[in-house]
C-alpha cells in the first residue's frame, strides 16, 4: 500500500491554524450563554428546528466521516453512500414514540429512563453499556482525526538533536488535548453554535471538493464514463466481499445503527431535546434525514469517487494501491490550490472535533445524571450549599468528567486501530455495542409488558450470548450470514449485528412471555424459610457463569447451555429483588401513554386547541410570581388559558430561539400587545430592551 | 453487466425488510394513538413519513437504472 506524508504547504497550515482559532473563539462566545447545568448539557430547550438540523449535520458528517466514506468510495464506488440513505425505516417509531417520551418525561439521560421504566439496577447496567458505546464512539472519532492528520505530517521530527517518530497514537493524544480544552470550557450551547457554523462550512467544503475534482478530471461526463458500472451502483453487492457487503451493512447500520443513532446516541438525543418543542424536534429529524443526509453522502464520499476515476486515468498520480484511509487527503491536495487544501482539511478536522466534543459533552451529562447524582443521593450527603452553588459544583464535576472521558476515548483507539480501515472498525463497534441497548430501549418503549426481569436478562444474558458468538462465530453467527464468507481475521464484522439483535430480542421476548411462570417459581421459593439465601446463591452462580463466558473458560456446548441457565436465573433473581408496578412504571413512559406523559409534563390537563403566534412588547413586573401575563385578547388569539405553557422568544427569527424562555400563562390584563415578565425571565431569555418578542402556546 | 446480486437484490431486500420495520412502525403509532389523525399537524406528518419511504426508494431505483443503462 502506498502511504503519503508531508502533504500540504505552509499556507495550508496557516489557514488551518487560523480556522481553528476562529472556531474556538466562536464557541467561547456562545459558551457565555451557559447559566446552569441545564444549559451546559441541553442548551435550555429553546432552539428552532433549522438551527438544530445544521448543528446535527456537523455531528453526522463528522462521525460518518470524510475519511472512512472516501476510503469506501475509492474501494467500492457510489455504494459508500448507502449508510446515509437507509435511516428512514425507524422514523415513525422515533417521531411518534421515542421523541415525545424523552421530551415529556423530562429525562436528562437514557439510563434515567431505564430507572423510571424498570429499576435502578437496569439504570446501572444501561449506564455501563451506554458509556462503553459513547467512549467507543469517541475513540472512533479520535482514530479518524489521527488518520486525517497523519498524511499532513512528516514521518519524524528532530528536537534538540533527537529524532522522534510521529506515530498515530502521538497525533491522537495531541488532538485529544485540544478537543478536551475546547469542550471543557464550552458546553452544549457552544457546541450547537460551532456545529451550526461548521455544518455550513462542511457542506460547502465537501461540495467544493467535488466541483474541483470534476474540473480536474475534465467534467462530469468524463468522470461518469471512467468509472466501471459496478462502481456506479448505489448499493453494494448483496453478500460479497466480507469487508463491504450490502446485507451485513444493512443490519449493522440500517437497523442497529439507525436505531442506535436515533434512540441511544446521547449526542443526538440531546440535540433534539434542545429544540423548543416536540414538533420542532420532528422537523429537525425529518429535514436532516430527507435532505441533509443525501447531500452529506455526496460531501463525504466524493473524494473517494474522484480518487478512483483519477487512479484509472492517471495511475501514476493516484496509485490504485493508495492506502484507502488516506485517499481523502491525497485527492483534496491534488485537486485544490494551496490554501484551499488547508481550508478543506481544517473544515474536515474541525467537524470531526465537533462530533467528538458533542459526544464528550453527552457522556459527561450521563456521568453527572447517572453516576454523580445517584452516588450523592446514596451516601445521603447533607446539602449545606445553595442550589446555585450546587449547580456550580456539578458544572466543575462535569468538566473533570469530560477530561476523564477524553482519556478513555484515546485508550479505546488501541482496539480500533487493529482494523484495516476506520469503516470496518466502526462497523464492528456498532454491531457489537448497540444491540443490547437498542433492543432494551425499543421493547421498553413499545411493549408495556416488557419487564425489569426481561431487560436485565437482555443486558446480561443477551451480552453473554453475544460474547459466545464472538468466540464461536462459525457455529453461532454463520446461520445468519446470508451467504457472506467468514473472514478468519475479522469474522462477520457487519452481519454479527443480526445475530446480536436476534439473541437480545429473543431473550427479552422469551423472558417477558414467561413472566407468569417466573412469578410462580419465585412465590414458591418465598414459602421456604431460607428464600433470601437461595437468591443470594443464585446471584453468585450468575456471576460465576458470566465471568466464565467472558473469559472463555468453558467448552462451547457447556457454555451455551450455561448461558441459558444464566438467563433463567437472572429472570428469577430480578423478579425476586425488584419491586415493579406495571401501571406506575409504564404510565407516561411507553408509547402507549404519550398523552399521559404530556399531561404529566404540564402538570395539568392539556389544552390542544390550535392558536396563533403573536408579536408583543415586554415590560418587567415586580414580585416573585413566575408566570407571564398577556392581555385577554392576546390569550384568545393564542387559544390559551391561565396555567397553560407558553414559549416566548426574541422575534428576530435568525436567532433560532437563542434568546427565549418557557413559562406559564398567569392572570390576564387589558393591555393588548404587552407581556409582563419577571427579571428572571429577562435574564434567562437574554431579552434586550426595545426588541419585540414572539409568543406561542406550547400546550 | 453486473449480476442480480449487485443490482436489484439489495434494493428489494432494503425496501422489503426495511419496509417491514417501516410499515410496522406506521401501524403501531396509529394503534397506540401516538399519532392523532384528528390533528392537522399529525395528518401532515403521516403524509411526510410515507413520502420519505417512497422518496428514498425512488432515488435508489433511479441510481441503479442510471448505473446500468446510462
Amino acid at each position: 500500500m502506498e502511504k503519503f506524508h508531508n502533504i500540504g504547504t505552509t499556507t495550508d497550515w496557516i489557514v488551518m491554524v487560523v480556522y481553528f482559532l476562529l472556531v474556538m473563539l466562536f464557541g467561547a462566545y456562545f459558551g457565555r450563554y451557559n447559566r446552569s447545568t441545564q444549559d451546559f448539557f441541553f442548551g435550555g430547550r429553546r432552539f428552532s428546528w433549522w438551527l438544530i438540523t445544521f448543528s446535527i449535520v456537523a455531528t453526522g458528517v463528522g462521525s460518518h466521516s470524510f475519511i472512512k466514506y472516501s476510503a469506501m468510495g475509492f474501494q467500492h464506488g457510489f455504494s459508500s453512500s448507502m449508510t446515509y440513505m437507509n435511516d428512514w425505516f425507524f422514523i415513525p417509531f422515533f417521531l411518534f414514540g421515542w421523541l415525545p417520551i424523552i421530551v415529556y418525561t423530562k429525562i436528562r439521560s437514557i439510563p434515567e429512563y431505564f430507572e423510571k421504566r424498570f429499576s435502578p439496577s437496569a439504570r446501572f447496567l444501561a449506564t455501563l453499556l451506554l458509556v462503553l458505546y459513547m467512549v467507543g464512539y469517541i475513540g472512533i472519532g479520535f482514530l479518524t482525526l489521527g488518520k486525517a492528520a497523519q498524511p499532513l505530517l512528516p514521518e519524524h521530527f528532530t528536537l534538540f538533536g533527537q529524532t522522534f517518530d510521529i506515530t498515530l497514537m502521538g497525533i491522537i493524544i495531541v488532538i485529544a488535548i485540544i478537543t478536551g480544552i475546547y469542550i471543557t470550557f464550552g458546553g452544549q450551547t457552544a457546541v450547537i453554535f460551532t456545529d451550526l457554523l461548521q455544518g455550513f462550512i462542511l457542506l460547502f467544503a465537501g461540495l467544493l471538493l467535488f466541483v474541483l475534482g470534476l474540473d480536474y478530471i475534465g467534467g462530469f461526463k468524463v468522470f461518469w464514463d471512467l468509472l466501471p458500472v459496478e462502481w456506479k451502483l448505489p448499493l453494494a453487492n448483496f453478500n460479497n466481499p466480507p469487508s463491504f457487503n450490502f446485507v451485513g451493512i444493512f443490519w449493522q447500520d440500517g437497523i442497529a445503527g439507525s436505531v442506535g443513532f436515533l434512540f441511544m446516541n446521547m449526542g443526538l438525543v440531546m440535540r433534539f431535546m434542545a429544540t423548543k418543542s416536540v414538533n420542532e424536534g420532528r422537523k429537525a429529524a425529518t429535514f436532516n434525514i430527507l435532505a441533509m443526509l443525501p447531500i452529506s453522502a455526496i460531501v463525504v464520499s466524493n473524494a473517494g469517487w474522484i480518487g478512483k476515476a483519477v487512479s484509472i486515468a492517471q495511475p501514476d498520480v493516484v496509485p490504485p494501491n493508495t492506502v484507502p484511509d488516506q485517499i481523502f487527503v491525497v485527492v483534496a491536495n491534488l485537486v485544490s490550490h494551496p490554501g484551499v487544501f488547508g481550508f478543506i482539511m481544517a473544515a474536515l478536522t474541525a467537524a470531526l472535533m465537533s462530533t467528538v466534543d458533542t459526544l464528550i459533552n453527552a457522556t459527561a451529562a450521563i456521568y453527572i445524571n447517572d453516576v454523580h447524582r445517584p452516588i450523592k443521593k446514596y451516601i445521603k450527603k447533607k446539602i449545606t450549599v445553595t442550589e446555585k452553588e450546587n449547580d456550580k459544583k456539578e458544572l466543575s464535576a462535569a468538566r473533570i468528567a469530560s477530561i476523564a472521558i477524553t482519556t478513555l476515548g484515546v485508550l479505546s483507539v488501541l482496539i480500533f486501530e487493529k482494523f484495516p480501515t476506520v469503516y470496518e472498525a466502526h462497523g464492528f463497534f456498532h454491531s457489537t455495542l448497540t444491540p443490547p441497548l437498542v433492543v432494551a430501549i425499543f421493547l421498553g418503549v413499545f411493549w408495556k409488558k416488557f419487564t425489569p426481569a426481561a431487560v436485565m436478562s437482555t443486558f446480561v444474558g443477551g451480552v453473554a450470548l453475544m460474547i459466545l458468538g464472538n468466540y464461536y462465530p462459525a457455529a453461532l453467527i454463520s446461520p445468519f450470514d446470508h451467504g457472506t464468507l467468514m473472514d478468519v481475521k475479522h469474522p462477520y464484522t457487519y452481519i454479527r449485528a443480526l445475530y446480536n439483535l436476534f439473541v437480545c430480542s429473543f431473550v427479552g421476548v422469551f423472558i417477558t412471555v414467561t413472566t407468569v411462570y417466573q412469578k410462580k417459581i419465585v412465590d414458591f421459593i418465598k414459602t421456604r424459610e431460607y428464600h433470601n439465601k437461595i437468591f443470594y446463591l443464585l446471584n453468585t452462580i450468575i456471576t460465576v457463569i458470566f465471568v466464565s463466558i467472558v473469559f472463555d473458560l468453558l467448552p462451547f456446548t457447556f457454555a451455551l447451555l450455561l448461558s441459558i441457565v444464566l438467563i433463567l436465573f437472572i429472570s428469577l433473581s430480578i423478579t425476586y429483588f425488584v419491586k415493579y408496578d406495571e401501571y406506575k412504571n409504564t404510565e407516561g413512559l411507553t408509547a402507549w401513554s404519550i398523552a399521559k406523559a404530556k399531561e404529566l409534563f404540564k402538570g395539568k390537563p392539556i389544552n390542544d386547541r390550535e392558536g396563533k403566534k403573536i408579536i408583543v412588547r415586554w415590560k418587567i413586573k415586580e414580585g416573585d410570581d413566575n408566570t407571564v401575563n398577556f392581555s385577554e385578547n392576546d390569550m384568545k388569539q393564542m387559544a390559551a388559558e391561565t396555567g397553560d405553557l407558553v414559549y416566548i422568544s426574541d422575534a428576530r427569527k435568525y436567532l433560532g430561539g437563542l434568546k427565549s424562555v418557557h413559562s406559564e400563562y398567569g392572570t390576564p390584563h387589558n393591555e393588548d400587545g404587552i407581556v409582563y415578565i419577571n427579571k428572571e425571565h429577562k435574564l434567562t431569555g437574554l431579552f434586550i430592551e426595545g426588541k419585540l418578542l414572539s409568543a406561542e402556546k406550547e400546550m | 453487466m453486473p449480476s442480480f446480486f449487485n443490482t436489484w437484490l439489495p434494493f428489494i431486500y432494503l425496501y422489503g425488510v426495511g419496509g417491514i420495520f417501516f410499515f410496522t412502525g406506521m401501524i403501531l403509532i396509529r394503534k397506540l394513538k401516538g399519532i392523532d389523525m384528528r390533528k392537522k399537524k399529525h395528518r401532515f406528518w403521516w403524509k411526510v413519513m410515507f413520502f420519505g419511504y417512497f422518496y428514498f426508494m425512488l432515488i435508489h431505483a433511479i441510481l441503479i437504472i442510471a448505473a446500468l443503462y446510462w
